[in-house]
């Protein structure tokens, strides 16, 4: 069976195509890429038949219509068809003045020499589509190829921006640019979730992760479009009322409020979450997403810095309690609006540090790409939470019995935290610590695969995208998993997958009721706190409830 | 003939060094980037990166085919080079062992390159993962390398002693201009037009993977209060922006964006 295909209704004017040679992705109309679910990488053990794993929801007649979706028949932005040919032509001539802002030092200083230099210096040897999860999942579908893009974007540079000298006329120019071709490139750039494991395999230091997130730069800064979940929903949201899940310093306080209740419902002891405390030692900056969707990470952490003692703080100021920045995968200016706010809340509460709690993409950001924006006084100290957790449990400030956590464990390496940000061995040390029945996945560190929720993709809900997700970007991780589980796969047996980062259990969450893994093999999966909280000695009842939610 | 040959042999050994010369620079001369680091960097990954120099160990770890060829190219380019610098040296100091390990440098580098451009030029045109994804050019600078390691061959056959390559180095340096045999005469020629061609290439790509891995991959440096890269940074969040997103106020700097 075919997914993703147009409803009987739409008649595709060209011949239908699938991908032969770089050309074609510019020629109008033609679906550039149309997969069957037998060709996808095979799965084990209980999830060999692809018949009984969902397909990619076909999109209605009237999204056809609209949008250009002929790159897979999969729509992540939504880009509208224009009306007339004048308006395409506009459509293209922005793009391409978008583009040489992309190459321009002034309009992009932020990533110009990567840029510049992955453009320049690849050799297209496809050393890295080995290590790319979303490619091989694919059944090896050419679009999805780490080089792919790079490739469009570079022939569209010498025919375009280049233009005409003598060896011009030796480079590959036998396409025009079409409407079609810029919007599938728009769409193309959210089907890699910027893990960089290409990057990370490449001898020459190229990152056609990083191409990716420059083309949805270039949409969104010079023509405004990126998926509504990451802008409209997304950065703008943060900026106007203080987190994307539309969560107001008030309604902050009450679900605080909640979460402190939880805990004494939980443990019997009364923990307070301290608020906007001037001087604290720590701000504690967390994903609020968390706070709704997974609670109990919070909770963990509040029991933890309690019994630890440790001076800390939430902020309810506008821009102060959530930690995500989504700008980091599709727009600079974005990016530094929100790093520039959080740290301002932190030297308005005159805290010490600032500690990012356990969302890779929030660790990447603020401790990482927005450092060198942080100019003078704003260049305020930033850590993990995962290291203040080891520097607490190395102290011997909670006591544990690693025996209540009995259970097998796997680690989820989240790709912001490990390889864009180097904390390999903590989480593992503490794991090894208090998780008796601790395993490895194959490959794990920094060498890890994407949860496929990466750059975003947890939180696009767009028409058919969470499909194409679960069943491609997801779907390395998911062997990974049950792989790593094979030998207790039975659902009699309890089993966790302790995965640090808020957007990479947003995906698992979604990943695992898609092929409905909880049901089939009772794997659970949630935060590296919890499972700490879960080892105290002193606890009256387990800290972890085996309850899918 | 000679004169034309020791011209254009002077002149493309200047064109080839002063525009990498030039590429290197513009290279340095980029804006500090934001932080883009890949992990991990410490002094093992360095020495990996060492190995990876070398003998281009990630090619053969993760595509052993490839790097059959691929390999003894390159081998066969800074072979050649080495070839020509010992060609000086023997020129200069004439030593028997010198002229020794010079026809042994030069015949493995020819054979060397010869073997993978022509292994590259079939790979590149028969793996369906390639192949897409090579253009005219990379088949041109193919061809280009197998004329001229087949071209150092034939000349190295016809004249094993390389009395002539010594003989031309030794005059070259001299300004006097000195009549070589045919078959050297059209692989000195193929010489310089192949390193006035490199420029063009990518070639430079041996050097700049090193800027690549400094100045971006393992490029962790933090910034410190009042340090270098907090005055660069200011300098540039000076720079003014010229997009158009609705969300950006065009023709203001990207500090007047940011801070708002």
């Amino acid at each position: 069976m075919e997914w993703a295909s147009p409803p009987t209704g739409i008649k595709l004017e060209g011949e239908r195509l699938f991908l032969m040679k770089i050309e074609d992705f510019f020629k109008e109309d033609p679906l550039l890429c149309s997969i069957k679910k037998e060709e996808l990488l095979e799965l084990p053990f209980p999830f060999e038949d692809p018949k009984e794993i969902p397909g990619i929801r076909s999109l209605e007649e009237g999204k056809w219509r609209e949008f250009e979706v002929s790159l897979d028949g999969v729509m992540a932005i939504g880009i509208s068809k224009p009306k007339t040919e004048k308006e395409k032509r506009e459509f293209i001539n922005r793009f391409l003045s978008g583009l040489r802002k992309l190459l321009s030092e002034d309009d992009n200083w932020t990533f110009f020499r990567p840029l510049f230099h992955s453009l320049e210096y690849c050799q297209r040897c496809q050393l890295c589509s080995e290590a790319c999860p979303i490619y091989l999942a694919s059944g090896r579908k050419e679009i999805y190829r780490p080089t792919f893009r790079g490739e469009i974007l570079r022939r569209i540079i010498e025919k375009y921006l280049k233009g005409k000298g003598f060896f011009s006329k030796f480079k590959p120019n036998d396409f025009e640019l079409t409407f079609s071709a810029v919007a599938r490139l728009g769409e193309l750039s959210y089907r890699c979730t910027l893990c960089r494991k290409c990057a990370q395999v490449c001898p020459l230091g190229v990152d056609n992760a990083l191409i990716a997130r420059e083309i949805r730069k270039l949409f969104s800064q010079e023509l405004g479009i990126a998926p509504k979940e990451l802008h409209e929903l997304g950065t703008m949201k943060h900026l106007k009322i203080g987190s994307p899940t539309g969560i107001t310093p008030q309604a902050l306080k009450d679900l605080v409020r909640f979460i402190e209740e939880d805990i004494e419902e939980r443990t019997g002891e009364r923990v307070k979450i301290p608020m906007d405390k001037e001087g604290a030692e720590v701000l504690f900056l967390h994903n609020t997403g968390e706070f709704l969707s997974f609670p109990e990470n919070l909770e963990a952490f509040a029991i933890i810095f309690h019994r630890s003692r440790i001076d800390w703080t939430l902020s309810s100021e506008l821009m102060g309690y959530d930690a995500v920045n989504y700008g980091l995968w599709y727009d600079d200016v974005q990016l530094m609006r929100i790093a520039l706010k959080q740290v301002e809340i932190a030297k308005t509460l005159k805290v010490k540090r600032i500690v990012l709690g356990e969302c890779g993409h929030a660790h990447k950001a603020l401790l990482g790409v927005a450092d060198r924006i942080l100019l003078k006084e704003l260049n305020i100290p930033r850590e993990s939470a995962l290291i203040l957790i080891e520097k607490i449990l190395r102290e011997g400030k909670i006591r544990l019995d690693p025996r209540r956590n009995d259970f097998p464990v796997t680690l989820h390496d989240p790709c912001g935290i490990v390889r864009q940000m180097g904390i390999v061995e903590v989480p593992r040390r503490i794991l090894r610590r208090i998780c008796p029945n601790f395993r490895e996945m194959n490959p794990c560190g920094v060498e890890n695969y994407c949860c496929g929720g990466g750059s975003g993709f947890a939180v696009i809900r767009s028409a058919n995208f969470p499909d194409w997700r679960n069943l491609i970007a997801g779907r390395m991780k998911l062997k990974q998993i049950v792989e790593v589980f094979q030998d207790v796969i039975s659902p009699d047996i309890n089993k966790y997958v302790c995965a640090p980062c808020s957007n990479c259990k947003a995906q698992i969450r979604d990943l695992f009721s898609f092929y409905k893994v909880w049901e089939k093999c009772r794997i659970f999966y949630g935060g590296l706190a919890e499972l700490v909280v879960n080892a105290m000695a002193d606890l009256k009842r387990p800290f972890i409830e085996w309850e899918w939610r | 003939m000679a004169i034309f040959l020791g011209f254009l042999s002077w002149f493309s050994y200047f064109f080839i060094i002063f525009l990498y010369a030039l590429k290197i620079a513009r290279y340095l001369r980029m804006p500090v980037n934001l932080r883009w680091e890949l992990y991990p960097l410490g002094f093992k990954e360095k020495l990996k990166f060492l190995g990876e120099y070398l003998i281009f160990s990630e090619y053969f770890k993760r595509k052993k085919t490839y790097w059959l060829f691929l390999y003894p190219w390159h081998v066969g380019f800074v072979g050649l080079i080495l070839f020509h610098l010992l060609c000086f040296l023997s020129a200069l100091f004439g030593r028997e062992a010198l002229f020794r390990i010079t026809a042994l440098v030069g015949i493995i580098s020819f054979l060397s390159g010869l073997f993978g451009g022509i292994g590259l030029f079939i790979k590149r045109l028969k793996d369906q993962d390639l192949r897409p994804y090579t253009s005219f050019t990379h088949f041109f600078t193919y061809v280009f390398t197998i004329l001229l390691f087949s071209s150092g061959l034939l000349a190295y056959f016809l004249e094993p002693s390389l009395e002539g390559y010594r003989r031309f180095w030794e005059r070259l340096l001299r300004f006097d201009f000195v009549k070589v045999s045919d078959g050297l005469a059209f692989h000195l020629l193929i010489f310089s037009l192949f390193l006035m061609y490199l420029p063009f290439t990518s070639s430079v790509h041996y050097l700049t993977k090193i800027l690549g891995f400094f100045l971006i991959r393992w490029d962790n440096k933090p910034m410190r209060k009042g340090g270098r890269i907090e005055k660069l940074m200011e300098r540039q969040l000076q720079r003014k922006i010229s997009w158009s997103g609705p969300h950006l106020q065009q023709g203001s700097s990207w500090k007047e964006n940011v801070f708002f």
